[in-house]
């Protein structure tokens, strides 16, 4: 049952973040555009290019999926609403979402196409660039809940959400996220108008249906994580405990896709050195302040 | 404890069978991507072995240092997809004595010792979590520290040598040759 529930919210949110995607580039507001976009690629011919490599082709769009529905799997939505409650639940995410790179490759090299494979391996240099800022922030999020259980990391926040106590980290964690989800401006894979679609370029039909799903819900993941990790999880007035999972994870979402609309790709030069020389030390300094705070306020 | 046992070994069954495939491939990406797997599947013993930060530790680490093998595969091996048909073995002989008296030396270490009386309770992973944190920063922390240092010592020199020298003499020879 809770994993129906589970699965639905997280199907739901991509889809309305879908809904809204398209609203904004569109400018119509129409609730069974996405739906209908799926059906119109199933009923697409799906191309196989010519010498694929054939098992990672078939096995990147699905890998993908199947990485961001583990990842909110040990993502709690109310205190008894979650799939899997780990006792290593903030390290198991970032095991999960370490295999978006390896979709990511997969898929650029499958097909045997030039733009592909640059936006294959693009990825794996923006991944030098934007993990230790997932890894590191969530190191201080567990640091301050002292366990690595994710409804415990959530109870850590009742008295104070993490966006409060360590702003830092949650900035950190929040672009890094974005960059996670390679969504614009951070969508050098893809890259449209300069790589003419990279990963996505030789995928048609049904195998791009699963693909554009799988990213929208690594979307969703990663805005449920930023909501566990730094919004309070389920904290809430008035309201039961799973609408403001919802609600947080959904506004984190949306306010994802909005910073894509209003900032320019950024160069993958210039991601690096900026996550190297800026980030990370920004993330140790998150590190000894939120180490500090809880050695000194009770 | 069966269900146990058969699930450590259809993974590792599954880890033997990814290290086979390494070096049935001449394609680099698939070779470094089988050995992700093989190391995946070896991070599922864990997991199956009730060790679930190790496993998870495992799972997570293995990815990424696959991924960045494989470019380094394709970047400095003449044939990475293996298309061509160059033949990229050598010395076969000697590799499957090493890798037979290898197996066998693991096999019988694995059937000759005495690994004592199996654990009827394990402490969930929470608490083995904590177990290992008070490890890692008590009696082992020596050792850790020391590994590394000498990883980031390893890291740093790379770095430097990979750094193109720039002093002036070299910098005007670099402008008179372009």
């Amino acid at each position: 049952m809770t994993v129906a529930v589970v699965l639905m919210a997280l199907f739901g949110s991509a889809w309305l973040l879908a809904v809204i995607e398209g609203w904004t580039t569109t400018g119509r507001l129409s609730l069974a555009a996405p739906v209908l976009s799926g059906l119109a690629h199933l009923g697409r011919e799906s191309i196989v290019p010519r010498s694929p490599d054939r098992v990672f082709f078939e096995a990147a769009p699905v890998l993908l999926l199947v990485v961001a529905v583990l990842g909110a799997a040990v993502l709690p939505l109310a205190p008894d609403l979650i799939i899997a409650d780990l006792g290593t639940g903030a390290l198991f995410i970032n095991a999960a979402l370490a295999y978006v790179l390896v979709a990511l490759i997969m898929a650029g090299w499958g097909p045997d196409g030039a733009y592909a494979m640059i936006g294959g391996w693009r990825f794996l240099g923006q991944l030098i660039a934007y993990s230790m800022l997932i890894v590191m922030p969530i190191t201080a999020v567990a640091m301050r809940a002292e366990s690595l259980v994710n409804t415990a990391i959530v109870g850590s926040q009742a008295g104070l959400w993490n966006i409060v106590y360590q702003p830092l980290g949650f900035v950190l964690f929040f672009i890094a996220a974005m960059a996670l989800a390679f969504r614009a401006p951070f969508d050098l894979p893809i890259a449209a108008g300069e790589l003419a679609g990279g990963v996505d370029a030789e995928y048609t039909g049904v195998r791009l249906a699963v693909l554009r799903l799988a990213r929208l819900t690594l979307v969703v993941t990663l805005a449920s994580a930023t909501t566990v990790f730094f919004l309070g999880g389920w904290h809430g007035p008035l309201l039961p405990p799973w609408a403001w999972s919802l609600i947080k994870t959904l506004a984190v979402a949306m306010s994802m896709l909005l910073a894509g609309r209003y900032l320019p790709r950024i160069r993958e030069a210039d991601l690096m050195r900026w996550c190297w020389t800026l980030g990370i030390p920004l993330a140790l300094v998150n590190i000894i302040i939120v180490g500090l705070l809880v050695l000194v306020v009770p | 404890m069966y269900a146990q046992a058969f699930f450590v070994a259809v993974f590792g069954l599954a880890a033997i069978g990814f290290g086979v495939v390494v070096f049935r491939t001449s394609s680099m990406v698939r070779s470094a991507l089988a050995l992700l797997f093989s190391q995946t599947a070896v991070g599922c013993m864990f997991l199956a072995m009730q060790t679930e930060f190790l496993g998870v530790l495992q799972i997570m680490m293995m990815a990424t240092e696959m991924s960045i093998m494989a470019i380094f595969m394709v970047m400095f091996m003449m044939d990475p997809g293996g298309l061509g048909g160059m033949d990229m073995s050598h010395q076969k002989r000697f590799s499957i004595g090493a890798g037979v008296s290898a197996a066998v030396i693991a096999i019988a270490v694995a059937l000759l010792s005495d690994w004592g009386p199996a654990a009827d309770q394990v402490p969930d992973a929470a608490a083995q979590t904590r177990a290992l944190g008070m490890e890692l920063l008590g009696r082992s922390m020596l050792i850790f520290e020391t590994a590394g240092i000498t990883i980031l010592t390893a890291m740093i020199a790379a770095t430097a040598v990979a750094i193109p020298v720039q002093n002036p003499a070299s910098k005007n020879d670099t402008e008179a040759s372009e």
